[in-house]
């Protein structure tokens, strides 16, 4: 294709796909270098409250480290990108040491809750600031700790500068009493992944329409497969 | 069959073959004879050259062939051989068989592929053979709870009905199985026997997806019956009879009525197309919805039944529409008056039997339905399935116009003397 | 039209709007099961009152494989051939995002070229998944030459897929690091040659089922998906560019070089299921422009696989990455105790996703419409069950 069209390109795609951000942010991401990962994007200032600005505060904290997890996979502790100090800026503001930061990372938040106030934190990310999908809900099993964590992969469709972050909120519950509450009032998206945690996992999910089995055969007579006691035979 | 071959010993084997001619000389004489002389009593024996045909006249033409002349020409003008060879079953099966065939072809070769190939030497031209005896050796399964009887009587009246369509068309003059006066009313009156059949089959399979095709050909089947009937009537008001024959001679008489009725000659052709539940209206053997339809619980030889009644009826409907519509067997005569000049003379005067303006409208009307068929083939490629309620929005409201509109045009031909006796497009 | 919370409380009470709970009798369950020829490898039960569709309950778990628990026993590179085995057709997008992801774990940074390659064998299974998808809805629809002429066409690129990495279908060829081996001598004027044939075979594809007037009346404002429902049921891929939603995930969060590459995100504003079938069309001829930037970009030489231990480990961590595939976005989250092998693996596909649609969609639907919108929800049931 011709130059020409290929600018053409850019300046319909930059117009057509941009709804209610500004039309800069494609044509900086494409200018800059390659792996996005170690990145950040310069994004416009997004509408973050007033007490939010003062960044220079240390209120980003990497909590000491979960048991079984580790803060940024990064050779260096890098200073957490602006953008997702924001974000995490708005979280605690609004609910305090009910959400735990486990890590920040460029595009890549994990904050962690107590399955007690989960719905709230959820309701909140889903009206204020708009996460307003889960992409997947994934359970861990973490025998070291008799616990299981339950991650929900929040994304945004409706928000420009937020299409590429996803949020992780996670909660974690005692194995020998696996119980959540269930998102699916707020997000509906979850009803068919918390099914499938129920089953591979355990975890029974208050308020959810089917805890049933999903995926494995209708005669499944076993522990749930994905914990760690499972042992797949012949391994 | 790989069994272990025993011995061979000559005593057994002479033994056996006593044994068989031995069993063929009681089954002759116990039963054959008897049964010959009983028919021989009752059947009425042809007239050939003024005799009746006795066993010694027709045993004699073995040695005399040229006597065997007369005696296949009186055969050749009774109705069973109209019934069995030409324009009945035979004439119509093969049509059907090759209808099949061309179809795989002509759709694989618009589908940038090819089709039947490793069965025959040719271009896979025995994989019709090939199927038949894959489906005659396959094992046919009754569903529990179904209707046996209906079960298996459904697909040979299947049959026996397209059958009974094919004959009504006469395929040259003079060459028709039964000739009635009324005979396209007749026509409509064995065509209304399909959603029946189907219905009745859909429910001796108990089961739901048959059912539910059931239904669906039900109302595919009746609902298309009118803009049918109504188009053809428009043909009825030009020619002002219902006898097929003296439809197809109005049209020698004057012109084509394809010519004075293409809405009418489309409408019959989309009705037809829906008549036979052909794509794009094969909703009640859609296989993505309801599996195959009404023939889902079909296997073997019942399935091979109801597709070659299927095809059988394919091809009457492709006549109806020559018949109808492009002036039957009307064509200029491409055929000599004599096959071999001065053969009366000769040993075997074979060409005795030819009549010319017989091979002609044969020929003519051979070569416009496989046209017809051709045509009716064509959207197998193109379109998808239709759905119930497009399909009957489409027949209940849009063809049934159509066919009145063209009913007028036909009626203003007729009352504004263009046609019709004395008309003044009448040859 | 009812909002989607309406649509799921009567979907679960069987239709109050149809049929009354009184009338249970008239509803006939079936079950369009695994032996269908309209289903693939998957299983719904629907409930029908006469030709309208009820209710309807996914049932998936028919090929489920337990890949995530496999992915536990076998090390990072021992992974990629079972993986790739949801869905072969695509296998080189389902491997991609796992390299990456595996990637960002271990700390592995990718030769240029090496990204250049796996771009274009992404884009290319991109391709040959869809084809075989608009195949598959071509009979669906009963449209035999829908199902022949894109099954014909995938052999082109298979042929080139064939040539790039040694196998047709799953061949293995991302991998942590890179791909397994370069492109080999005339690959890339092949390729740009069938590239042509293919656009050409686009424009007919697009003359012949898209402006087909049958095809149109059965897909066209049938099963509407509007915009707020669909971000609130989290559909990806073309099912939410297909309701005005314009995410791609190459544009959203480009990996590797995508942010090189000038590309449109294909979106349609109408949400039935004429655009959700139109838009992988349209996805397919801008992969093709894809293709060909990336074969000019492409550098001229260079490693394509990073050097590996042979049992590659980082410290312990999470990660997820995620690719736009046939489908939609395909997310890995894999988590990492500092052994060779994973901790725990957990695929989002698309499939599973655009799954939850089905039942909203198919609510007071036509029996005929059932293929149509299953299909075009662009469903892989393998993938699905994983």
């Amino acid at each position: 294709m011709s130059a020409n069209n290929k600018k053409e390109l850019n300046k319909v795609a930059a117009g057509s796909q941009t709804k209610h951000s500004s039309s800069t942010s494609d044509d900086t991401a494409q200018e800059q270098p390659p792996s996005p990962s170690t990145q950040p994007k310069q994004i416009p200032a997004k509408p973050s409250p007033p007490s939010a600005t003062a960044a220079a505060s240390a209120a980003t904290t990497t909590t000491t480290p979960k048991p079984s997890l580790a803060s940024s996979p990064a050779k260096t502790q890098p200073e957490p990108p602006p953008f997702e100090k924001g974000l995490v800026e708005q979280l605690k503001n609004k609910f305090g040491d009910i959400v735990k930061v486990v890590f920040i990372k460029p595009l890549r938040i994990k904050i962690q809750v107590e399955p007690q106030d989960i719905v709230g934190v959820a309701s909140f990310l889903r009206d204020s600031m708009g996460f307003d999908h889960a992409e997947s809900v994934a359970g861990t099993d973490y025998p070291k700790d008799n616990q299981i964590e339950v991650v929900y992969h929040l994304g945004s469709y409706s928000r420009e500068e937020l299409a590429a972050h996803i949020l992780w909120l996670t909660a974690r519950t005692n194995k020998d009493d696996a119980r959540l509450p269930t998102l699916i009032n707020i997000y509906k998206s979850v009803e068919y992944h918390e099914r499938e945690c129920y089953e591979m996992l355990g975890v029974y999910f208050e308020g959810h329409p089917r805890n049933e089995r999903f995926l494995l055969p209708e005669d499944w007579a076993d522990i749930p497969p994905l914990r760690k006691d499972f042992r797949i035979k012949g391994r | 069959m790989a069994s272990y071959p025993r011995d061979f010993r000559f005593g057994g084997f002479v033994v056996s073959l006593i044994w068989l001619i031995f069993w063929i000389l009681i089954i002759v004489a116990l039963v054959g004879l008897p049964l010959i002389f009983i028919i021989l009593f009752y059947v009425p024996l042809p007239e050939v050259d003024g005799e009746v045909l006795t066993p010694y006249l027709f045993l004699t033409s073995i040695l005399y062939p040229q006597s065997a002349i007369p005696v296949i020409e009186t055969l050749l003008d009774t109705t069973f051989f109209k019934v069995a060879v030409f324009p009945g079953f035979t004439y119509a099966a093969l049509i059907a068989a090759a209808t099949i065939f061309i179809e795989r072809k002509f759709l694989a070769k618009m589908q940038l592929r090819v089709g039947p190939l490793y069965a025959g030497k040719i271009e896979g031209i025995l994989q019709l053979l090939a199927d038949g005896l894959k489906l005659i050796s396959k094992e046919i399964i009754i569903p529990s709870g179904s209707d046996k009887l209906i079960f298996w009587s459904a697909p040979i009246a299947f049959v026996a009905t397209a059958a009974a369509v094919v004959a009504l068309i006469p395929a040259a003059p003079g060459w028709v199985v039964a000739d009635i006066d009324v005979g396209l009313l007749a026509v409509f009156a064995i065509l209304g026997f399909f959603p029946l059949i189907a219905l009745l089959f859909s429910w001796a399979s108990n089961s739901k997806y048959p059912f539910i095709g059931g239904l669906r050909a039900l109302h595919q089947l009746i609902a298309f019956e009118i803009p049918f009937i109504l188009s053809a009537l428009s043909v009825v008001i030009l020619s002002g009879t219902l006898n097929l024959t003296e439809v197809v001679e109005s049209q020698i008489q004057s012109y084509w009525f394809i010519f004075f009725l293409p809405i009418s000659a489309f409408v019959f052709y989309i009705s037809s197309l829906a008549e036979l539940e052909r794509i794009p209206f094969d909703l009640p053997e859609a296989e993505a919805e309801i599996v195959a339809g009404w023939l889902t619980e079909t296997s073997g030889m019942i399935y091979g039944l109801l597709q070659l009644g299927s095809y059988i009826k394919t091809y009457a409907l492709a006549a109806l529409f020559v018949i109808l519509f492009l002036g039957g067997w009307a064509g200029p005569q491409i055929f000599p008056a004599e096959i071999i000049p001065e053969s009366a003379e000769a040993i075997i005067p074979v060409s005795e039997l030819y009549e010319q303006t017989d091979a002609n409208a044969a020929f003519w009307f051979t070569l416009k339905t496989f046209g017809v068929i051709m045509l009716m083939l064509l959207p197998r490629g193109i379109s998808p399935r239709i759905r119930i309620d497009i399909l009957l929005h489409t027949g209940w409201y849009k063809l049934i116009v159509l066919a009145f509109i063209n009913m007028f045009v036909a009626l203003a031909l007729i009352y504004g003397g263009v046609l019709g006796p004395g008309g003044l497009l009448v040859r | 039209m009812t909002s989607i919370e309406e649509k799921f409380e009567e979907s679960k009470r069987l239709g109050l709007q149809i049929v009354k709970e009184s009338e249970e009798d008239r509803l006939m369950t079936l079950s369009v099961g695994p032996q269908h020829p309209g289903s693939g490898h998957f299983r719904f039960v629907i409930k029908v009152d006469g030709d309208y569709i009820v209710y309807c309950d996914p049932d998936p778990g028919y090929v489920h494989r337990g890949e995530e628990k496999m992915c536990e026993y076998r090390n990072v590179i021992q992974n990629i051939p079972h993986l790739e085995r949801p869905v072969i057709h695509d296998s080189a997008n389902i491997t991609y995002s796992y390299s990456l992801a595996v990637e960002e774990l271990v700390g592995i940074e990718v030769p240029r070229r090496g990204q250049f390659i796996r771009a274009i064998a992404s884009e290319l299974n991109r391709q040959v998944y869809t084809l075989y998808w608009l195949a598959i809805y071509g009979i669906f629809l009963g449209h035999s030459t829908m199902f022949m002429w894109p099954t014909g066409d995938r052999e082109v690129i298979i042929d080139l897929l064939e040539a790039l990495t040694g196998a047709r279908v799953t061949h293995a060829f991302n991998i942590p690091g890179g791909v397994r081996n370069d492109m080999p001598e005339g690959f890339r004027d092949r390729c740009l040659s069938q590239i042509r044939y293919l656009q050409k075979r686009f424009k007919e594809y697009e003359d012949i089922f898209y402006n087909n007037p049958l095809f149109r009346q059965r897909t066209e404002g049938v099963a509407v998906l509007s915009k707020e429902d669909a971000i609130k049921l989290g559909v990806t891929g073309s099912v939410v560019r297909a309701s005005s939603v314009p995410f791609d995930v190459r544009k959203a969060e480009p990996y590797d070089i995508y942010n090189e590459i000038d590309f449109k995100v294909q979106y349609m504003k109408t949400g039935d299921c004429f655009a959700r079938s139109y838009v992988p069309l349209l996805d397919m001829q801008e992969s093709c422009y894809i293709i060909e930037q990336l074969l000019d970009k492409m550098p001229a030489s260079g490693e394509v696989r990073a050097k590996l231990q042979p049992n590659p480990k980082g410290p312990p961590g999470e990660s997820y990455r995620r690719v736009e595939s046939g489908r939609g976005a395909l997310g890995y989250y894999i988590v990492s105790d500092g052994t060779p092998k994973p901790y725990r693996v957990k695929i989002s596909v698309g499939s599973f996703r655009n799954m939850l649609a089905l039942p909203y969609l198919l609510f007071g639907k036509r029996l005929a419409d059932m293929p149509a919108v299953y299909w075009s929800l662009n469903y892989w049931p393998v993938e699905a069950d994983r």
